[in-house]
């Protein structure tokens, strides 16, 4: 019974942290119709940020994202305003090649700078735990969980509640109608994209310290994120959330009653299941498509 | 010869590379180095090239299908190691794993469009690596599987593998040329462009695309088996890699997505290319050259080289292109309508007579079907009979639902509530394309004809039945170009039959789109303002047209707002309001009645001597 205790709050943990990263990816999605696939090389590059600069100047590398947030903003905002917005027009599936393609040159980057060995940031509470009766949470769980769930609230009260939340809604909605009403299109795609990057910086601070990385990593980063905001619906920021909670826990629970080495394919099989049986995923919605044509 | 001289110039250069590389081993025997390298390069074609298929022709971007390769690779190595066969004769097996494995993961991902594809096909990599580690018992884990040296001298070296994997690319080329110039194909094309509307002429999207997938997955696989024996040892970590699959998305889209040679010649310049970059940039650096040409081929690129040469060359020496004008259009023509119309016809004919006409059974019968979006409501539990050999008008304000209730009738969206029958047969269950089967066709308010396909082939697309031997008839040549031309004489558009659809005036669509329709062999055929933006003379050809085609047997339900083109062309006309139909009759009653006149024009509007007699004691809730 504390086993099982144990592996659900463990999984509600991991996937508090999995639903910021998967944030940022639905909210461009959402908002642009592009499949960010660099999500996951930006993660990896801002683990490999924080690890630096953990390693050098001691900061607490989850309080680092205080900088790497921030950073991560720019350069969405500096990427979308470059490179991305060239394809703005043309089909989703170029989208995709691009930012595989930007990906990959992270991932190239970091190879010659950072390396190809394993890291992972390991502060002095890195191997602690709290202890509630008999259950141990490690600390870094749980701070990288708190900090994920401050910084998708903060997340939801922007879209929600200011004018800059609102105009990226409202041109998410309806481009042409939001630039009619002083909604600049191109301005707003750029905040949007670089909001999404800037949940990396938060996201990627925790990965530093939970999981150990190297520039490759992003791989498996980005199928998991992919997986997650497939299953809750591609778009949706609540869909995100349910989605990464409910393979957090396939992931934590296959870990400890089955084994390890196959977490990783429990969370794929999920997500073909749920395809199976509902193909636009948990919260997805199928809108009207003809009037569009 | 003069055969020979007939083939496109591309095939014949095809043709003498080919033969070029295969006398190469045999001339230069001991040129084990280069030999290796061009042994890369064809299994790079034969991926890119398959690739193709399903991310080329069909738009569904694969990202991990270097899978494939690794999946035919172990398939092989485990049988040729407990059977002791040589792994040259079972790699076809190889390529039969990859394709139960690509049709199975199709079948989930596929029968949706969308993203959803292109994020699986990640996951499949990074799986079957999982799988490939973790199942110790069958594929020995990470140790890896070893497997025996070839059995032939060492003088020859890799040249039976050489010629293998060359053969292996010939065959892939072929393939990919054969699909494309079936309907298979075609459909393919129309499915990146207009998935919506490839469903709506009887392309079974789900078949297409899982097929598309599986048939891009054989020859990968067996590549793979191939290879496992030309490495003689394997291992998940190098089967499954992912750098692999960037090559073959980077050789396909910088040679051309979507053209026959494109990816090869896209895999040669990244095969060679990434060679030179490991012997003088070190391998390190790969990745993030790969990825710089990659977003550098996106954003500058994006047709891919061959294409943008070709058009290049276009541009330099241009071709006499026959301009168009409405003459072709307005010219008539006659046609034949085929089998499963006439045998309507015959029913049609013996209710011939005017009034008597209504007295057809009903073809189509819509009863009580609803359909709202959110708090919407765009259809009202309408009710709705055309009859047998009518011509039928539906009209009514904008918004009061009669292109919603057009979707609801193909399947473009599932009703609410209500049942949708079609000559005794429910169909509201049905897959769009089930009902183009059945004989239900319909145009668009805005055409949704595929641009970039040119006018005969958007001709060819429409698949009439669920046939696996009509998806693979030839398209463009053969019984069905020539009864594409028939059609297209018919509406008076064969002098476009080869120009790009997206270059016709919207008139001069509108009767392609038409034409189009009728390659389904219609019994109904409804038609979305077919009048609307297209001029008076073309209106006239268009009026024509319908009724030649209706005295043949095929059933009409036209919307349209051209209100003196529905009172001669149509009868009966239902009148549609508020997402219901609110009076019926013959078109002399319908321009007369009040409740007609208090729809349209609002009470406001109604003449003083009608107030009273019309009014509609429960009004229904506003909807638009």
């Amino acid at each position: 019974m504390t086993e099982l205790l144990q592996a659900v709050i463990l999984g509600l943990l991991i996937g508090g942290v999995y639903a910021l990263m998967a944030s940022g990816l639905t909210l461009v999605f959402g908002v642009m119709n592009i499949i960010n696939v660099a999500q996951g090389a930006f993660l990896i590059f801002v683990a490999m940020v924080t690890w630096w600069l953990w390693k050098h100047t001691g900061i607490d590398p989850i309080l680092a994202s205080v900088i790497t947030t921030p950073m991560m903003f720019g350069l969405g905002w500096v990427l979308y305003r470059t490179v991305i917005v060239r394809i703005r027009g043309s089909s989703p599936s170029m989208s995709v090649l691009l930012t595989f393609g930007l990906a990959l040159t992270i991932e190239g980057v970091l190879n010659l700078t950072a390396g190809n060995k394993f890291k992972s940031a390991t502060p002095s509470y890195f191997e602690e735990s709290f202890r509630v009766g008999s259950i141990a949470l490690p600390k870094a769980q749980v701070y990288g969980f708190v900090a994920a769930i401050l910084v998708l609230g903060a997340l939801y009260v922007v879209l929600t509640r200011t004018w800059t939340g609102r105009a990226i809604r409202a041109s998410a909605q309806n481009p042409s109608g939001a630039a009619l009403v002083g909604v600049g299109a191109t301005s707003t795609a750029a905040l949007a994209f670089a909001l999404g990057a800037s949940t990396s910086g938060v996201g990627g601070s925790i990965l530093s310290v939970l999981y150990p990385f190297f520039p490759a990593s992003h791989y498996d980063w980005i199928s998991r994120l992919l997986g997650i905001i497939v299953l809750g619906g591609m778009g949706s920021l609540p869909g995100a959330l349910v989605g990464a909670l409910v393979l957090g826990l396939a992931e934590t629970l296959t870990a400890t009653y089955g084994s390890l080495r196959w977490a990783t394919l429990v969370f794929y099989v999920v997500i073909l299941a749920v395809l199976l049986f509902r193909p636009q995923g948990l919260f997805g919605t199928r809108l009207r498509e003809d009037a569009v044509a | 010869m003069s055969r020979l001289r007939s083939l496109p110039r591309s095939h014949l250069i095809a043709a003498l590379a080919l033969l070029v590389l295969a006398l190469y081993p045999l001339v230069q025997p001991h040129d084990t180095y280069y030999q290796t390298v061009l042994f890369a390069t064809f299994m790079l074609g034969v991926q890119a090239v398959s690739w193709n298929i399903i991310s080329g022709y069909a738009g569904y971007v694969s990202l991990g299908h270097s899978a494939f390769l690794g999946i035919g690779s172990y398939t092989v190595a485990i049988l040729a190691l407990h059977s002791g066969i040589n792994p040259l004769l079972l790699a076809p097996l190889g390529g039969l794993v990859a394709v139960v494995l690509a049709t199975l993961v199709g079948l989930v991902v596929l029968r949706t469009r969308g993203h959803a594809f292109v994020i699986i096909t990640i996951a499949l990599l990074l799986s079957a690596q999982i799988v490939a580690t973790n199942w110790r018992s069958l594929t020995k884990g990470s140790d890896g599987i070893t497997l025996e040296l070839p059995p032939w001298s060492r003088d020859i070296q890799n040249i039976p593998f050489y010629l293998a994997m060359l053969g292996l690319l010939a065959l892939t080329v072929i393939f990919s040329a054969l699909i494309r110039r079936t309907k298979f194909g075609t459909g393919l094309i129309a499915i990146r462009e207009d998935e919506g509307k490839a469903a709506a002429i009887g392309v079974n999207t789900t078949r297409y695309k899982v097929t598309a997938y599986a048939a891009s997955s054989f020859l990968i696989g067996v590549a793979g088996g191939v290879y496992a024996y030309f490495l003689t040892f394997l291992n998940p970590v190098g089967s499954f890699s992912i750098l692999g699959s960037v090559t073959i998305v980077l050789s396909a889209m910088a040679g051309g997505r979507g053209t026959l040679y494109g990816p090869v010649v896209g895999a040669f310049i990244v095969g060679i290319g990434s060679e030179a970059a490991t012997v003088y940039g070190g391998s390190s650096s790969r990745v993030l050259i790969f990825g710089l040409a990659l977003m550098i081929v996106v954003l500058f690129l994006p047709d891919g080289l061959l294409p943008t040469v070709q058009e290049a060359w276009r541009r330099y020496r241009p071709v006499d292109t026959e301009y168009t004008d409405q003459a072709g259009a307005l010219e008539a023509g006659t046609l034949q309508v085929r089998d499963r119309a006439l045998a309507s016809a015959v029913v049609a004919d013996e209710v011939e007579d005017g009034a008597e006409k209504r007295a057809g059974r009903p073809l189509l019968d819509v009863r009580s079907a609803a359909k709202a979006f959110g708090g919407l409501i765009a259809v009202d539990g309408a009710d709705l009979v055309v009859r047998q050999g009518t011509i039928t008008a539906l009209i009514g304000p904008n918004g009061s639902g009669k292109t919603t209730l057009f979707n609801l009738i193909t399947g473009a969206m599932r009703a609410d509530a209500g049942e949708v029958w079609l000559d005794g047969t429910r169909i509201d269950r049905m897959k769009p394309w089930a009902r183009g089967h059945l004989g239900l066709a319909r145009t668009f308010q805005t055409t949704r004809l595929f641009r970039s396909m040119t006018v005969l082939e958007n001709l060819v697309a429409p698949l009439p039945d669920a046939k696996w031997s009509s998806m693979l008839k030839a398209s463009v040549a053969g019984h069905e170009a020539d009864r594409a031309r028939e059609l297209l004489a018919f509406v008076g558009m064969e002098r476009f039959a080869g120009q790009p659809a997206g270059a016709l005036s919207y008139g001069q669509q509108k009767l392609v789109e038409l034409a189009q329709v009728l390659m389904l062999e219609p019994r109904l055929v409804l038609l979305d303002e077919p009048a609307g933006g297209v001029n008076p003379s073309l209106v006239g050809r268009m009026v024509e047209i319908v009724r030649d085609l209706n005295r043949q047997g095929v059933t009409f339900l036209v919307v349209e707002h051209n209100i003196p083109m529905v009172l001669e062309l149509c009868d009966p006309v239902v009148v549609f309001s508020r997402g219901k139909a609110i009076a019926e009759g013959p078109p002399q009653t319908i321009r007369e009645d009040p409740v007609v006149l208090d729809a349209y024009l609002g009470d406001e509007w109604r003449p003083p001597a009608l107030t009273g007699e019309s009014a509609q004691p429960d009004r229904p809730q506003e909807v638009s």
